[in-house]
C-alpha cells in the first residue's frame, strides 16, 4: 500500500541555522499522527513544508506517491486540508461562505461555487454539528465554534488527509472533547487520516482508547527523537525528556470500561 | 432570500446606473425636458436627422451624456478596485490608491500640465505614471523573495509618499498664473472635460480591469483568508494576487487619468455595499461597481448644478457621502462588524 503521506529526511531553515534536519515520518489511511514537541521545536514549520507552503532545503515529501514539489497548489489542496492554529478573522463572512472556500481547489480560476459545492459544504458543516450556525457571521462565534467551522472547511476540501495545528489550543474541556470526538468520528466513518501538532499527549491516549490507529512523534532539537505507537512512545521517561519535566502516567477507568491513560506533569527539572 | 426577491435585487443593481445616467441628462443649468432628451437619444442612436434644436442636441448628446457615462464608469472603477483591495489586503481601511496609483497619476498629470499643456499628454502621463507607481510598489515588495501583503503595503506607502513629494515639487516649480491652478484643480478631480473620445480611450483599461475583477470575485474571498490559508485551499497566491492587483490598478489608473483624483469612493462605497449585502465578494464586488457608478453620477450632477462654478468632485464626494454613510450605519447597525 502506498502511504498517504511520506516525509523522507527533510531539512528546513529560514537562515543558515536549521529549524529541523533529517525529519522522516509517514501516515497511512485511517491513521492519526500526533506531533509533540516543546514550543519552538519546529512543529508548525514542519506542517508548512508538508502543505507545500515552505520548501525544504533537502529531502522530499511524497503525497500519494507524488513529490509535492512537482504538483501545483490546487493538487496539494485536494490531498491535504489544513486547520490553522490561529485564524485571523478580518471580514465578518457568514459561516457558510467560510466553509464554501474549502471548494476552491475544485473550481476554475473564474468560477464561483456551484449548487453541488454548496451541498458539499452544507454536509461538511453538518458533520461537525454546526449547521444551525450557517447564516451567522463567523466573527461572532466563540473559539470552539470557530475551530469547528475551520474543520468543516477542511472537510469540504474532501481530502484523505487533514493537517491540524494545535486544534484545541485555547479551548475549554467541553470544546476540546467536541473536537476530539469529531476527529474520532471522521476517522471511523470516513477513513480519513489526521496529522496534528499538539501540546497535549493526552490527545494521543484519548484517540488510542477510542479505537483510532494512533502514532506519536516527538520533535526536539531539530530532530524527531521518537516515533511509534502510543504505548511505546508515551512513557514517563520519554515525556520527561521531551519537555524537561517530571511526568507521571496515571490510569483512569471511564464508565464505558477500558483504561484511559493520562499524563500528569508534576514538576520541571532544574538542571544543576 | 426568495428567488424572486433575489432576482429583482440583482436587476435593480444592474439597472440603477443606467437609470441615473438617463435622469442626469435632464439635470443642469440649461433645462431640457424629458421628451426632448428621448428624441435626441433616439435620433442619435438611429442616425436619423433630429427635429430638435441644435443646442439641445449638443447639451444632451455631446456634453451631458459622455459626462454621465464617464462618471458612472469612473465611480464604478474606483469602488470595485477599492473593494478588491480591501479583500486582498485583508484590511477594511484601504482604497484603490494603496499601491500608489493615485499619487503616481497625479505626478504624471502635473508633469504633463507643466511640460506639454495638452489634454492627451495629461491622460497618457497620468495613466503611465499611475501604473509605474504600482509596478514600483510591487518590485519593492519582491525584494523580500515572495510578495507578502505587509511588504506590498509598505512599498505602496513609500512609493505614494515619493510621488506626493514630487507633486509638491512640481507645484513649487509651476507657473502660479496658469499651471499651478490647473494642477490643483486636476488633483481635486473633475469630469468637466469629458468627451466620447475620453470614454473610448480610458474605457479600455477600465473595462479590462472591471472584467477581471468581476471574474475573479469569488477568489478574492479565498485570498482574504491570508496567504498561507489561501495556499492550503489550493490557490497560487503569487499569481492570483498579481492578477487582482493588475486589474484593480488598470481600472483605477484608467479612471484617475481622465477624472483626476477623486477620494472617498474607493474607501467608503465598498463599506456601504458591505452594509447592504454582506461581505461575500461574489456579491459585494458587483454591488460596489453599481453603487460607485450611481454615487459618482449623482455627485457630479450636484457638482455642476449647485453653483455657477463647478465644485471639484473630490470635495463633494466626502461632503455628500459622509452623512449618507452615517445614516446607513445607523440604519443597518453596521452589518456584522
Amino acid at each position: 500500500m502506498v502511504a498517504l503521506l511520506k516525509v523522507e529526511e527533510i531539512s528546513f531553515g529560514y537562515t543558515a541555522a536549521p529549524v529541523f534536519e533529517q525529519v522522516s515520518l509517514g501516515i497511512s489511511p485511517g491513521q492519526v499522527l500526533c506531533l509533540l514537541g516543546p514550543n519552538g521545536s519546529g512543529k508548525t514549520t514542519l506542517l508548512d513544508c508538508i502543505l507545500g507552503w515552505l520548501k525544504p532545503r533537502a529531502g522530499r515529501i511524497m503525497l500519494d506517491g507524488a513529490d509535492i514539489t512537482d504538483i501545483p497548489a490546487r493538487q496539494i489542496a485536494r490531498h491535504v486540508a489544513y486547520v490553522p492554529q490561529i485564524h485571523e478573522k478580518t471580514f465578518p463572512y457568514l459561516v457558510k461562505d467560510i466553509v464554501l472556500m474549502g471548494r476552491a481547489s475544485y473550481l476554475g480560476p473564474f468560477a464561483a461555487p456551484s449548487e453541488e459545492d454548496m451541498a458539499i459544504s452544507a454536509q461538511a458543516l453538518d458533520k461537525v454539528g454546526m449547521s444551525s450556525f450557517k447564516e451567522r457571521p463567523y466573527t461572532q462565534l466563540s473559539g470552539g465554534e470557530g475551530q469547528l467551522v475551520m474543520v468543516a472547511r477542511a472537510l469540504a476540501q474532501q481530502t484523505p488527509l487533514i493537517i491540524m495545528d494545535e486544534p484545541t489550543a485555547h479551548l475549554d474541556y467541553h470544546h476540546e472533547l467536541i473536537i476530539l470526538e469529531t476527529i474520532v468520528k471522521l476517522i471511523r466513518d470516513q477513513g480519513l487520516s489526521v496529522l496534528m501538532a499538539t501540546h497535549n499527549p493526552n490527545h494521543a491516549f484519548y484517540l488510542q482508547k477510542n479505537g483510532v490507529d494512533t502514532l506519536v512523534a516527538m520533535m526536539k532539537n531539530q530532530h524527531i527523537i521518537n516515533l511509534g505507537g502510543v504505548e511505546e512512545v508515551l512513557s514517563e521517561y520519554k515525556l520527561g525528556e521531551l519537555y524537561e519535566i517530571v511526568a507521571r502516567i496515571v490510569d483512569c477507568v471511564p464508565d464505558d470500561g477500558g483504561i484511559l491513560h493520562q499524563v500528569v506533569p508534576v514538576s520541571t527539572i532544574t538542571r544543576s | 432570500m426568495s428567488t424572486t426577491k433575489r432576482t429583482s435585487l440583482i436587476l435593480s443593481f444592474i439597472l440603477a446606473p443606467f437609470l441615473v445616467i438617463l435622469l442626469s441628462l435632464s439635470v443642469g443649468r440649461y433645462p431640457v425636458d424629458a421628451w426632448t432628451i428621448i428624441q435626441v437619444i433616439w435620433c442619435k442612436l438611429t442616425l436619423q436627422p433630429c427635429p430638435v434644436d441644435e443646442i439641445y442636441q449638443t447639451v444632451v448628446w455631446d456634453i451631458r451624456l459622455p459626462r454621465a457615462i464617464l462618471g458612472a464608469v469612473v465611480g464604478g472603477c474606483l469602488a470595485i478596485s477599492g473593494a478588491s483591495f480591501q479583500g486582498l489586503f485583508r484590511n477594511p481601511l484601504v482604497n484603490a490608491g494603496l499601491l500608489g496609483v493615485s499619487s503616481g497619476a497625479g505626478f504624471g498629470a502635473s508633469l504633463a500640465i507643466i511640460m506639454f499643456d495638452n489634454v492627451l499628454m495629461t491622460y497618457l502621463l497620468a495613466f503611465g505614471f499611475g501604473m509605474l507607481a504600482v509596478v514600483l510598489s510591487y518590485l519593492i515588495a519582491r525584494v523580500y523573495k515572495a510578495t507578502p501583503t505587509i511588504m506590498l503595503v509598505l512599498g505602496g506607502v513609500i512609493v505614494s509618499s515619493v510621488f506626493s513629494a514630487l507633486i509638491s515639487l512640481l507645484k513649487y516649480l509651476a507657473d502660479p498664473a496658469d499651471q499651478l491652478p490647473a494642477i490643483v484643480f486636476w488633483l481635486m478631480g473633475s469630469l468637466a472635460h469629458a468627451r466620447f473620445s475620453d470614454i473610448m480611450m480610458a474605457g479600455v483599461p477600465m473595462l479590462i480591469g472591471i472584467s477581471g475583477l468581476l471574474l475573479l470575485r469569488w477568489r478574492i474571498n479565498v485570498l482574504s483568508m491570508g496567504d498561507r490559508e489561501a495556499h492550503s485551499l489550493g490557490i497560487n497566491t503569487t499569481i492570483n494576487k498579481g492578477i487582482v492587483i493588475a486589474c484593480a490598478s488598470l481600472a483605477t489608473a484608467g479612471a484617475v487619468c481622465v477624472s483626476g483624483i477623486i477620494g472617498w469612493v474607493g474607501l467608503v462605497i465598498p463599506h456601504i455595499g458591505r452594509m447592504l449585502v454582506g461581505n461575500d465578494n461574489k456579491v459585494l464586488i458587483p454591488v460596489s461597481l453599481s453603487l460607485g457608478a450611481v454615487f459618482l453620477v449623482i455627485v457630479d450632477d450636484v457638482s455642476r448644478t449647485l453653483t455657477g462654478a463647478e465644485i471639484p468632485l473630490g470635495i463633494l464626494t466626502a461632503l455628500i457621502g459622509g452623512p449618507f454613510f452615517v445614516y446607513l450605519l445607523k440604519k443597518t447597525k453596521g452589518g456584522g462588524w
